[in-house]
């Protein structure tokens, strides 16, 4: 029933990549509202047509789905229903009074003095708006009266779009394939992928496992550093995240002695020139860096076209 | 033998270039009320429901379906969530087709969306690639899809006119859908003149980047009565792939499309698609791949989809008109297309569509796909 | 109208290991995918479909199965990226086969959690308006259920290390873990704070792996003659998403699945011979044995170890499956015995919003 994979354990560094995108994110009207009054230090909730308050405001009941009906202002004062410590922040439920549901956020201050029941009121961070942070937590208030919830008539209109970003770092794996062919490529500049069952050419990248026949492939083969446009296209477009400025030619290379693509670029001075002059079936050779290599597709600083 | 399984109920929102009065939550709630209000069914007749959306990466919420769960008010209920990049709704629908069919559920509701309007696009989808091999070079898939239509052109004669031809065709077809947010209708020049942003992609040959959700409700035969007279049955549904760098792939048909394609005739009963179908439904992220598609789906010869397209039979007056719904052109929320094409589908056979009905349309054939073209579906709907 | 009946012919798994450092996902993948024939009577080439479950999140990359499609054995066959547990890629993957579309399916569940920071897998996961600034995620739901739960059954941390440790001694001599010393009640105890009150061991601890398993409609099953494990009740469900909003001391939509299940089946989880749980939280487990109405004396549960020792996130619920099918075929394993039924479970989700139950008999 068990197997591990039948490869060579290697000795490898991970590759590091990071996937780093900037968002636009809409909250919809009741989290809208609720975050474009945080600069007013409201605490807007929802109000729901069998009268329950619910806070922060929601656009639909997390209980039956049903829309809420009005918005309303609840206090700032409440109780710790929970508590939990994480990497040394104490978040808690709170239980604003009047409301019917708890939400987590961050209590202030020392662990012993949090308890179950406790009362606690808002603390508001001067610098932050447009963020539930803008409450910077909840700090004790033994005595803080009990609050009522009243109408809020006007709210501020609610924000339209809130920027966001996702940071996300990896360490992937080589992998005994991947492994090799970097190491080849980082120590002799050549690349090399691996003889299918059947066949003398190479699948790039190699891999353990023929994706078609889904049979152990063969033995490691060197492919020339020139090969054969299969595809290719004339980028003519900026966009977030590009790591080249156009125009360039993207490009899907079959190697020669390799039967499957790499994809790479062509720098390029003019379009119409390219349009004309770099199709599928043009021959083009790899320009390698001339500084150190590191291993990675990157050595191949870019193709060029072979002048016949 | 499973259930047979009906489209029931269908709904789907305005789509825009950026809505930001709801959140996505907000945005797939929107095409769910309509879809159930359809099928003359509240969430309590649902049994099973699928939600499926583009990557991740493009609304930066993980899991986004135990999120937006709770918006349609679908507590308690079995919930899970299909992804295949642009085929994500059309794959969504597979699944819950299949709840349905093999008796898991009397009815479930499929929602598929994207707000593609929160995120960079072209970024999100280069992520694709293999961080090692290709992620700093990809264009998204658009290089890529530019890169095998040149090929495709070299190989077969067929000039960037024959593109353009579909972007004209779909444009015009989308002046009538109300749920399209781009209608304006453009000539062969206009498409063949406009920027080149991958070429011999240009800007017209691309569909507008959306937000949009598209909801639909899948029953039994037996319980399909209470939502309508006139169900839409899906006589055959399948999706395939196929290895993203194997060998032996061409990218002059698609060969997952083609292998779809006969499993879904096999068991739809069509033998010759080009007469047997009244309206063609296809996600066309470029328009380039329209073309591909009538070949990889038998509705000319390989290599004549050029000359399909000029002969007029693909316009809505044509004996085999596709995209009357205007297709991605009108709107793309990438997401939620393959939903949105089986909507189309449903209501030209259900005879209530709401863009261009085609004429006692009965036998309507959708097309879906993700991925580097190497995922792809297609399914035969009929009342 | 009669379904048919799918049946579990095979599975494979990898070695769950913490850190599967010189290997990638594709290595693992095609490890399993190749083992999962051998002995079975069934070849890739008989399989209709493949139905695979994995994150983009944890892989780095989008679409990721559209990577992978080679090693799944994929290749133009008809294919689904399930992005949930592994276990509702068997369940899509069941009901395929009982619809009579399709008799040979192959499930797969991978994860690499060492690849990525898993706490980004957790936290992108609540809505990003309220919960997500506060911080609030996984390791707070898990404190926070354990405070009630101890408080309401007046249990104590020492009973949570206690059965941690149970699960970790148990994955050592059943399941194939890579494990090291085998903590106690007081080296859980003593592990660093995780969630108060709950310490670093007695959360579920990421590791590496996958699992595969191959599936038949009957007539196939009964051809093939190879001990068979029939799948007989299938169900899930999902509680509200902010975990403030739901029932604290109940896994409300576990007992939804659970009941679902058991009305398929014709018999509930206390009268299964087998039980494998998933679980984020040692707490998580306990709450997930107390929906059920399970009595550690009476069934076996988690032999395996269950998910404490090791969580491969998305192949959790599909290794329980493959767990519990070995438990069935091969009860002299497990010292004996004529074991016939078994509940398995997948849960995802920040504090296990989201359930899958299903129950298996030969």
């Amino acid at each position: 029933m068990y197997s591990a994979p039948e490869s060579m354990p290697l000795d490898m560094p991970t590759f590091h990549a990071e996937i780093s995108l900037p968002y636009t994110l809409t909250p919809g009207g009741a989290a809208g509202t609720f975050l474009a009054e945080m600069k007013n230090r409201r605490i807007v909730g929802s109000r729901f047509a069998n009268g329950e308050v619910v806070a922060p405001a929601q656009d639909f009941s997390a209980s039956d789905g049903e829309p809420m009906a009005s918005f309303v202002e609840v206090p700032q004062t409440g109780e710790i229903t929970a508590f939990t410590r994480v990497d040394g922040t104490i978040i808690a439920f709170i239980k604003l009074d009047g409301c019917a549901n708890e939400f987590p956020h961050r209590v202030l201050g020392d662990l012993d003095a949090v308890r179950i029941g406790q009362r606690v009121k808002a603390e508001w961070d001067d610098g932050v708006e447009n963020s539930i942070l803008a409450i910077k937590g909840f700090v004790i208030a033994e005595d803080a009266a009990v609050g009522t919830v009243s109408d809020l008539p006007e709210p501020e209109e609610a924000i339209g779009s809130l920027d966001y970003a996702l940071a996300l770092p990896y360490e992937h794996a080589y992998g005994p394939y991947y492994g090799r062919m970097f190491d080849e490529i980082k120590g002799f500049g050549r690349v090399m992928g691996v003889r299918t069952a059947d066949g003398d050419d190479a699948l790039l990248p190699p891999r353990e496992i023929d994706d078609i026949s889904h049979t152990p492939t063969g033995t490691w083969k060197t492919c020339a550093d020139t090969g054969t446009i299969r595809g290719c296209s004339i980028i003519n477009m900026e966009f977030i995240g590009q790591t080249k400025k156009p125009p360039y030619v993207y490009a899907e290379i079959v190697l020669d002695g390799a039967s499957t693509r790499l994809i790479h670029l062509i720098e390029i001075d003019d379009v119409e020139f390219a349009k004309k002059n770099i199709g599928p079936g043009t021959r083009v050779r790899a320009i390698w860096t001339d500084g150190e290599r590191k291993g990675s597709m990157a050595d191949i600083e870019r193709f060029e076209v072979i002048e016949e | 033998m499973g259930h047979h399984v009906a489209i029931v109920g269908v709904g789907q929102t305005h789509h825009a270039r950026r809505r930001t009065d709801v959140s996505q939550a907000g945005l797939v709630r929107e095409a769910v009320d309509r879809a159930l209000a359809d099928a003359n069914l509240e969430m309590g007749d649902i049994d099973t429901v699928v939600v499926a959306s583009g990557p991740v990466l493009f609304g930066a919420v993980n899991h986004p379906e135990l999120w937006v769960a709770n918006a349609i008010g679908a507590k308690g209920k079995p919930i899970f969530r299909v992804t295949s990049g642009g085929g994500a709704g059309f794959a969504g629908a597979l699944a819950g087709y299949y709840q349905v069919a093999g008796g898991y559920a009397g009815r479930t509701l499929v929602v598929a969306y994207d707000k593609l309007s929160e995120g960079p696009l072209q970024y999100s989808i280069s992520t694709l690639y293999d961080p090692f091999w290709g992620r700093e070079f990809a264009v998204g898939i658009m290089g890529f899809s530019a890169a095998y239509w040149r090929a495709r052109m070299d190989a077969l004669g067929h000039t960037e006119e024959a593109a353009a031809m579909v972007s004209v065709k779909n444009r015009r077809n989308a002046i009538a859908n109300p749920y399209a947010h781009m209608k304006k209708e453009v000539t062969v020049d206009d498409v063949l003149n406009s920027k080149p942003l991958c070429w011999p992609i240009k800007l017209l040959d691309v569909p507008p980047i959306s937000d949009g959700a598209a909801a639909i409700v899948l029953s039994n035969e037996k319980l399909a009565a209470k939502s309508t007279q006139k169900p839409a049955f899906i006589n055959g549904i399948a999706y395939c792939c196929e290895a993203d760098n194997a060998a032996e792939r061409s990218l002059m048909l698609s060969e997952p499309l083609a292998l779809a394609a006969k499993k879904v005739y096999r068991a739809a009963g069509i033998t010759n698609p080009r007469r047997q179908f009244d309206v063609v439904e296809v996600q066309e992220p470029y328009s380039c791949f329209e073309l591909n598609y009538y070949e990889s789906l038998g509705l000319c010869p390989p290599g004549e989809a050029a000359q399909l397209v000029a002969s007029g039979a693909t316009d809505l007056d044509g004996d085999i008109p596709v995209n009357p719904s205007g297709g991605c052109m009108g709107a793309n929320p990438i997401g939620a297309v393959g939903v949105v094409r089986l909507i189309e589908g449903a209501t030209q056979v259900m005879g209530r569509n709401e863009s261009n009905q085609i004429k006692d349309a009965k036998l309507a054939l959708v097309q879906s796909g993700g991925g580097w073209a190497n995922l792809r579906g297609c399914a035969v709907l009929s009342a | 109208m009669a379904l048919g009946k799918v049946a579990v012919v095979a599975t494979a798994q990898t070695e769950l290991r913490p850190l599967w450092g010189e290997a990638q996902h594709i290595d693992l993948i095609s490890a399993v995918v190749t083992s999962v024939f051998k002995g079975s009577g069934f070849s890739i080439d008989d399989v209709d479909f493949v139905i695979d479950s994995g994150s983009d999140v944890l892989d780095g990359r989008s679409i990721s199965n559209c990577g992978f499609l080679g090693a799944l054995g994929a290749h133009r066959k008809e294919e689904a990226r399930v992005e949930a547990d592994g276990i509702w890629a068997l369940q899509y993957g069941v009901n395929k086969i009982r619809s009579g579309a399709s008799s040979v399916g192959l499930i797969v569940a991978y994860s690499k959690p060492s690849e990525s920071l898993v706490e980004n897998y957790w936290a992108s996961q609540v809505e990003p308006f309220y919960q997500r600034p506060v911080g609030f995620s996984q390791r707070a739901a898990a404190g926070i259920q354990a405070q009630r739960y101890l408080a309401d059954r007046g249990c104590s941390e020492r009973d949570l290390a206690e059965l941690a440790a149970r699960r970790w001694a148990d994955a050592k001599a059943h399941a194939n873990v890579q494990i090291g010393d085998v903590p106690d009640a007081e080296a859980i105890l003593a592990s660093g704070e995780s969630a108060l009150p709950l310490t670093e061991l007695m959360m579920a601890r990421p590791v590496d792996g996958a699992v595969a398993m191959l599936i038949v409609d009957e007539s196939s099953a009964r051809r093939a003659g190879n001990n068979p494990v029939f799948i007989t009740g299938m169900g899930s469900g999902t509680d509200c998403h902010a975990y403030a909003d739901r029932d604290p001391l109940k896994l409300a939509s576990l007992e939804g699945a659970a009941a679902m299940a058991a009305r398929a089946a014709g018999w509930s989880a206390q009268q299964a011979d087998v039980v494998e749980l998933s679980a984020h939280s040692v707490v998580g487990e306990m709450l997930a044995m107390d929906v059920l109405g399970l009595d550690e004396g009476k069934t076996a549960i988690n032999r395996s170890g269950g998910a404490l020792p090791a969580d491969p996130i998305m192949a959790t619920g599909l290794c329980r499956a493959a767990e519990a099918v070995r438990q069935l075929r091969e009860p002299q394993l497990y010292g004996g015995g004529a074991p016939s039924r078994a509940v398995v479970h997948g849960a995802q989700g920040v504090g296990m919003q989201n359930n899958c139950v299903m129950t298996l008999e030969v």
